[in-house]
């Protein structure tokens, strides 16, 4: 008898998900600083570390953070990456159209790093601990794109 | 075996429609912070999480991961349990056996909803996806007069069917649902962790709300809710040392039938109200818990309803009542939280309905109870030693049920 | 932990691209477990599942696998997390007295259906790190990588080297889904970039497959098997979400996960007691990263241990024997796998990648970015 092959079909998902995450106070900060082409951060009384994006809690203290400081928009590139993939909707995997790089930025007297797009520097240039700036958009918008790159200072 | 009792709860401040101020990790922390403020313990004391939600319905995968520092999980061993309507007492019951193994001694349970941010309705749907799929593929049409869009699991379509079911089984009327709705309205009222309240709900007053699918009526319906839960359990040595009051966890058990489409149907059509993996896991807890008789030794009960007619069904298959009897103790006052076997001091999830929290809620609305530390006026008049708190979902076809007690059983 | 707790049979099945429904895959490996050992699903006492319902697709994707798991009437749990998990619960109920026998049953069709990225790009961070779009499996994995590298010197043909040996060791065992024969570490510098360092042959492919793994009391295991793999040792802990907060040259939550699940085990030096390690490295440079936490290298001499042979399934401590990750991560069975491996080789079954007569093994499991959550068991005969 001839093998039985399990059929499959792929309809289209015909549902629409729509979800609205509210971003809390914290974020919510951050949000409309950024119109002020400003970055805020909060500290924790107790290691004294700076955090930006600015969150509730400092999980190893145990600590809730309210402490706001406007951090520095300059520091040093830590660590960085060449992406050749994207991935598109539904998290699928795509080369990408050429190559890019992003950054995690060690901003001056802040304790975590920024992710972020940087720009103006070839590749093969990309050095750890070279020193970046913050480049904003023209047009502010209140969101996250506002804060567009980082490049060399 | 272990003995393992629940030493404390946490509640977020509100349990509300839209929890506009927070995000989902803030909301999750107040409830985190309340159940180390009313039992005086901090994050050392906790051995290992439990950690559970319903994740389609924000559209966030494994949420534990991304909350870690805000429930204060850092450096813990976290276990993630999701079985649907039922995942808060799931999760419970994975929170029971991390102490009763006797390889952990204090552990916190966390569930919760935040049900505003996402859509509910989509994510009840989920749980069908793929037939919908094949049915659309098919060229059926969802909208139409097939009905077939009415079988998404909780959804209002597929529990008319079942609420048919049991007023034709029970000689219950719609009345009878108006009116346990609107008991539990009012006990919400009291309760000042519940979101539907209605001091003066009537079964008059439900009666007038819209007709959705015969006999479920708008008033039937549990709403959609943003609320966070906790719970601390602990073994008996550690309850001792760091508890003033235990409810103890006397007997657990859960058990699904089938939900493959072809018996879905199936079902549907013969008898969504017969509830048999309840009968057989409540009699296991039971067993277990040492009750002989529950009529005689439960004092009071909280059950999962996400709809009205679900309190009285369950309540038959809960051994609470004879199977043609939850509608006479109704009519006979016997209850409410004055009456002989209060149901759903709390307002039941009809009431309130943050998903992930709702089937932990029954266990520590039932824990709060037995300690006696009901804030409110929904304390039970009264002495509660025993009591049960059951938890419904899956695809109407999955039961957990938990036997609390003031004791620990004996061994 | 003394012998406790059995593991009593497992089966396993996986290919880039399966022909089965999820249904189906449950129902053969379930059946084909209870066939092996000659029982029915009223001999099982519990189940528990490891699966997420963002990859199956449907919200409460157990109610749909209970039936094809034998779940009828019957008890069952859901663990959303990777299946080592699930085998800690099976566990912690056998070991509660109020069970004797629980089924892990896990299984992810990451494949050809969905994208496996999608795993963890809706667990990130809803209010920034998602909206932002920068930060994904693949990228925090990159980050890692250079970090790692930067930290010890080590240049990327140690990244070669390690993915070398796990596909060369995925290669010889018919239960792993990628298959590439006389794969050489040349070839896996010529694969393409996705983030650099980290090329395609250094990731996990997207990959189908299920496990089920049946666990025992002791008294239980006897009348089964005369082969019982014991659970010797558990223990799982998490670090922080904030990749941009962790070092990421290290694993501290793994760390401590194996420091209990030794210390249950008896375990004081793992680098001498255990015999191989199953590792759920997602990425080739995560490898030694575990091994280090786990206790069995020092991650400065990962390129001498590599290039030496001393990680292969001949060598003095042969990480990942079945090809490991590399091979095949079907999330979230990808750490049932390592279990269901292990157990092979300690039964002696493991067949072209056998380990000479091991005796003790570790396997680890994790979730989350960068390996943030980490489960550890220690098994043994
Ligand atoms: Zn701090």
């Amino acid at each position: 008898m001839e093998e039985l092959r399990e059929t499959y079909i792929t309809p289209v998902v015909p549902l629409d998900f729509t979800y609205n995450y509210r971003v809390g106070q914290y974020m919510e900060r951050f949000l409309n600083s950024l119109k002020d082409k400003k970055l805020m951060g909060v500290k924790c009384p107790e290691c004294g570390k700076v955090f930006v994006p600015p969150r509730m809690f400092c999980g190893s203290c145990n600590q809730k953070l309210d402490e706001w400081v406007e951090v520095a928009q300059t520091g040093m590139l830590a660590n960085f990456t060449v992406g050749h993939v994207v991935l598109e909707k539904g998290a699928r995997l795509a080369k990408a159209e050429s190559p890019y790089v992003l950054g995690l930025i060690k901003l001056d007297d802040v304790d975590s790093l920024l992710l972020a797009r940087v720009e103006k520097v070839a590749p093969a240039d990309l050095k750890k601990g070279m020193r970046m700036k913050a480049v904003w958009k023209e047009e502010l918008a209140g969101d996250y794109s506002d804060l567009d790159h980082f490049e060399p200072a | 075996m272990r003995n393992v009792g629940i030493i404390g709860v946490g509640y977020t401040p509100v349990f509300v429609s839209k929890r506009r101020d927070v995000n989902i990790a803030e909301m999750i922390s107040e409830a985190v912070d309340a159940a180390f403020r009313n039992t005086g313990l901090g994050p050392e004391d906790i051995d290992a999480m439990v950690f559970g939600n319903m994740q389609t319905f924000e559209g966030l995968n494994l949420p534990h991961l991304w909350a870690s520092e805000h429930i204060r999980a850092l450096g813990k061993p976290i276990m993630r349990i999701a079985t649907g309507g039922t995942t808060g007492m799931s999760a419970l019951h994975a929170g029971y056996y991390h102490v009763a193994s006797g390889l952990h001694d204090v552990v916190m349970v966390i569930t919760y909803e935040k049900q505003s941010e996402g859509d509910s309705q989509v994510g009840l749907a989920g749980i069908i996806t793929p037939e919908i799929m094949t049915m659309l593929s098919l060229g059926i049409d969802l909208t139409g007069g097939t009905g077939m869009g009415g079988l998404g699991g909780g959804s209002a379509g597929g529990v008319s069917f079942q609420a048919n079911s049991y007023l034709n089984r029970s000689g219950a009327t719609i009345e009878h649902i108006d009116k346990m709705a609107a008991l539990e309205r009012r006990n919400a009222a009291l309760n000042p962790y519940a979101h539907l309240k209605d001091p003066d709900a009537t079964p008059e007053k439900i009666a007038q709300t819209p007709l959705i699918a015969y006999p479920i009526r708008f008033g039937h319906v549990c709403p959609t809710t943003d609320g966070a839960t906790v719970a601390i359990l602990a073994c008996e040595k550690k309850a001792a040392k760091l508890a003033d009051k235990v409810a103890w966890i006397n007997g657990l058990a859960n058990c699904a039938s089938d939900a493959t489409t072809g018996n879905l149907i199936e079902g549907l059509i013969t008898d969504p109200g017969e509830q048999r993996p309840c009968m057989i896991a409540a009699k296991k807890a039971y067993e277990m818990a040492g009750i002989e008789d529950p009529q005689k030794e439960i004092d009071m009960a909280e059950i999962y309803n996400g709809f009205a007619h679900q309190c009285l069904m369950f309540m038959d298959r809960l051994f609470l009542c004879g199977e043609r009897e939850a509608h006479v103790l109704l009519d006979k006052g016997e209850l409410e939280i004055t009456g002989r076997i209060p149901v759903n001091p709390s307002g039941g999830v009809v009431s309130t309905n943050a998903i992930g929290t709702s089937a932990l809620n029954r266990v520590t609305e039932c824990a709060l109870q037995i300690m006696d530390k009901i804030e409110g006026g929904h304390k039970v008049q009264k002495d509660v030693h025993n009591a049960v708190a059951h938890g419904w979902g899956g695809l109407m076809q999955y039961v957990t049920v938990t036997v609390l007690g003031d004791k620990p059983r004996k061994r | 932990m003394e012998n406790k707790v059995a593991i009593v049979g497992v089966n396993l099945d996986s290919a880039l691209d399966i022909e089965k429904s999820r249904e189906r895959l449950i129902f053969d490996l379930v059946r084909g477990l209870m066939d092996d050992l000659g029982i029915e699903p009223t001999d099982v006492d519990t189940t528990i599942f490891a699966t997420n319902d963002f990859l199956v697709g449907r919200t409460i994707s157990n109610v749909f696998e209970d039936s094809p798991a034998g779940v009828y009437m019957r008890d069952e749990s859901k663990v959303e997390m990777d299946a080592t998990n699930a085998v800690m619960y099976g566990t912690m109920r056998i070991l509660s007295g109020n069970y004797q026998t629980a089924l892990i049953v896990s299984q992810g069709l990451c494949g050809h259906q969905v994208s496996p990225y999608l795993h963890i790009s809706y667990s990130l961070n809803p209010i920034y790190d998602r909206q932002l779009g920068l930060l994904n499996e693949l990228s925090a994995a990159a980050f890692q990588a250079r970090d790692f590298l930067t930290k010890y010197g080590f240049g990327d043909d140690l990244m070669h080297a390690i993915a070398a040996n796990s596909l060369a060791n995925a290669a010889l065992n018919p239960r792993q889904a990628r298959q590439l024969p006389d794969i050489s570490p040349q070839q896996v510098s010529e694969s393409p970039y996705y983030y650099e360092p980290l090329r395609e042959l250094h990731c996990y492919p997207p990959t189908d497959g299920g496990c089920a793994i049946l666990l025992a009391s002791a008294e239980r295991a006897k009348e089964l098997t005369d082969k019982p793999v014991w659970i010797l040792g558990l223990g799982s802990s998490m670090d922080t979400y904030y990749i941009v907060e962790r070092d990421l040259t290290v694993a501290p939550s793994a760390t401590k996960a194996a420091k209990r699940a030794y210390e249950m085990a008896g375990i004081s030096d793992p680098a001498r007691e255990i015999c191989f390690a199953e590792i759920a490295a997602l990425f080739a440079h995560q490898e030694p990263i575990l091994a280090e936490a786990l206790g069995l290298m020092e991650a400065s001499d990962a390129a001498e241990k590599y290039q030496s042979g001393e990680t292969a399934i001949d060598g003095k401590l042969p990480i990942n024997p079945s090809g490991g990750a590399l091979g095949g991560h079907p999330i979230p069975a990808t750490g049932g796998f390592r279990v269901a491996e292990a157990t092979l080789q300690l039964r002696g079954e493991a067949g072209k990648n056998q380990v000479k007569d091991p005796k003790r093994a570790v396997v680890l499991g994790q979730d989350g970015i960068c390996a943030q959550q980490n489960s550890v068991l220690v098994l043994g005969i």
